[in-house]
């Protein structure tokens, strides 16, 4: 029951974030593919970056151990990322954002994309023994963080990757790494 | 406090300020409850509920019963929570209200006709959807949530997620890209 409570303030949390960051928007998330607006991007390495310099410190320390990440298979991610990026920026959402945006009052997100997600999750499911098993076999590494993989220093790695952050924020804002409008 | 009211306020906020809250939003969720963000999932756990009120015996199998079991699970609860943040950011705006077809570039990609965008965003939800199965996740519970752990699926996916997205923003756009 408590972590329902929990699950409600983060994901009202969650959805606020994507709200003020504007994208619930069409444009927002096509123009980011277009690479005229690098909103998506900023962000989301944002948020990146903070958490896990807010946890793998804590990790380290031995106060903390992560909840199961993501697995890795190879194959499986790749191909559901290319086929993830022609929905989002054809329609402009994500799951996330769709939600939220639905929240918003947006009738194109509260029944047809609402809609065509619980289709997407109805098929999935009920092919999920002809499409998973294979895919997610080849090149399997399980559920892994890099800094294990890898056997690097974990706060080694985080620091490099803020490091880099910084630097694409730095090149988006002031080198101009964005294309113009036409 | 009026600085906050006046954020508050704000249609938009910079991308920065959005995603540090995110942030924290996310080192909270593994501190609290030890799980990650997502929203992908709770579509899922929700279909399965669906399906086994309509057709109990055809979703009874291995994925609604173990792999992402139906019923109202953290996730669903963080879908509900997702749809009231999006419900606040607007109502501190002014921008809360039905609407269909705010989008002005839509228009100029697609046309103005209300259907086309209905049936793009339905079987774009489909796709979204079934390639977030594939992948172990969508943006919230694989990019964002392994990203944010340092996970190689999660890197991995941004690379598909980009790689194609900008082909197709390229096909959709074409001179005007």
């Amino acid at each position: 029951m408590n972590e329902y409570i929990i699950a409600l303030v983060l994901g009202v949390a969650f959805g606020f974030a994507l709200n003020k960051a504007g994208l619930t928007k069409y444009t927002k998330i096509v123009n980011q593919f277009r690479l005229v607006d690098m909103t998506v991007l900023k962000f989301m390495m944002t948020a990146l970056v903070v958490t896990m310099v807010g946890l793998y410190p804590l990790r380290e320390l031995g106060l903390i151990s992560f909840p199961t990440v993501p697995a890795t298979y190879l194959v499986g991610n790749l191909v559901g990322g290319l086929i993830f990026g022609v929905g989002m920026a054809l329609a402009g959402f994500c799951p996330g954002t769709c939600v939220a945006g639905a929240g918003e009052g947006k009738l194109d997100y509260i029944v047809p994309g609402m809609l065509g997600f619980l289709a997407g999750a109805i098929l999935y499911g009920l092919t999920y023994q002809l499409v998973f098993p294979p895919i997610s076999s080849i090149a399997n590494f399980g559920n892994v963080v890099l800094p294990d993989l890898w056997n690097v220093n974990a706060l080694l790695l985080v620091t490099v990757f803020a490091v880099m952050a910084l630097l694409l924020f730095y090149m988006i804002d002031r080198m101009g790494l964005q294309r113009k409008v036409k | 406090m009026d600085w906050l009211v006046k954020q508050l306020k704000k249609e938009e906020w910079s991308p920065y300020a959005a995603g540090v809250l995110l942030g924290i939003v996310g080192i909270l969720t593994v501190l609290l409850s030890n799980k990650l963000l997502g929203a992908s999932g709770g579509f899922e756990n929700i279909a399965g509920l669906v399906g086994k009120t309509v057709a109990p015996s055809a979703f009874s199998n291995t994925y609604f019963n173990f792999v992402m079991p139906a019923g109202i699970s953290y996730s669903v609860v963080l879908l509900v929570g997702l749809f009231f943040g999006g419900m606040l950011g607007a109502w501190t705006s002014g921008t809360l209200k039905f609407r269909t077809m705010d989008d002005q570039q839509w228009k100029q990609a697609y046309g103005a006709q209300p259907w086309k965008r209905w049936i793009m965003l339905f079987l774009g939800g489909i796709v979204l959807e079934y390639a977030a199965g594939i992948a172990g996740g969508c943006t919230s519970g694989l990019a964002i949530s392994g990203g944010m752990l340092l996970a190689p699926s999660a890197f991995l996916f941004i690379a598909g997620m980009f790689a194609s997205g900008i082909v197709t923003a390229l096909l959709v756009y074409g001179k005007r890209y």
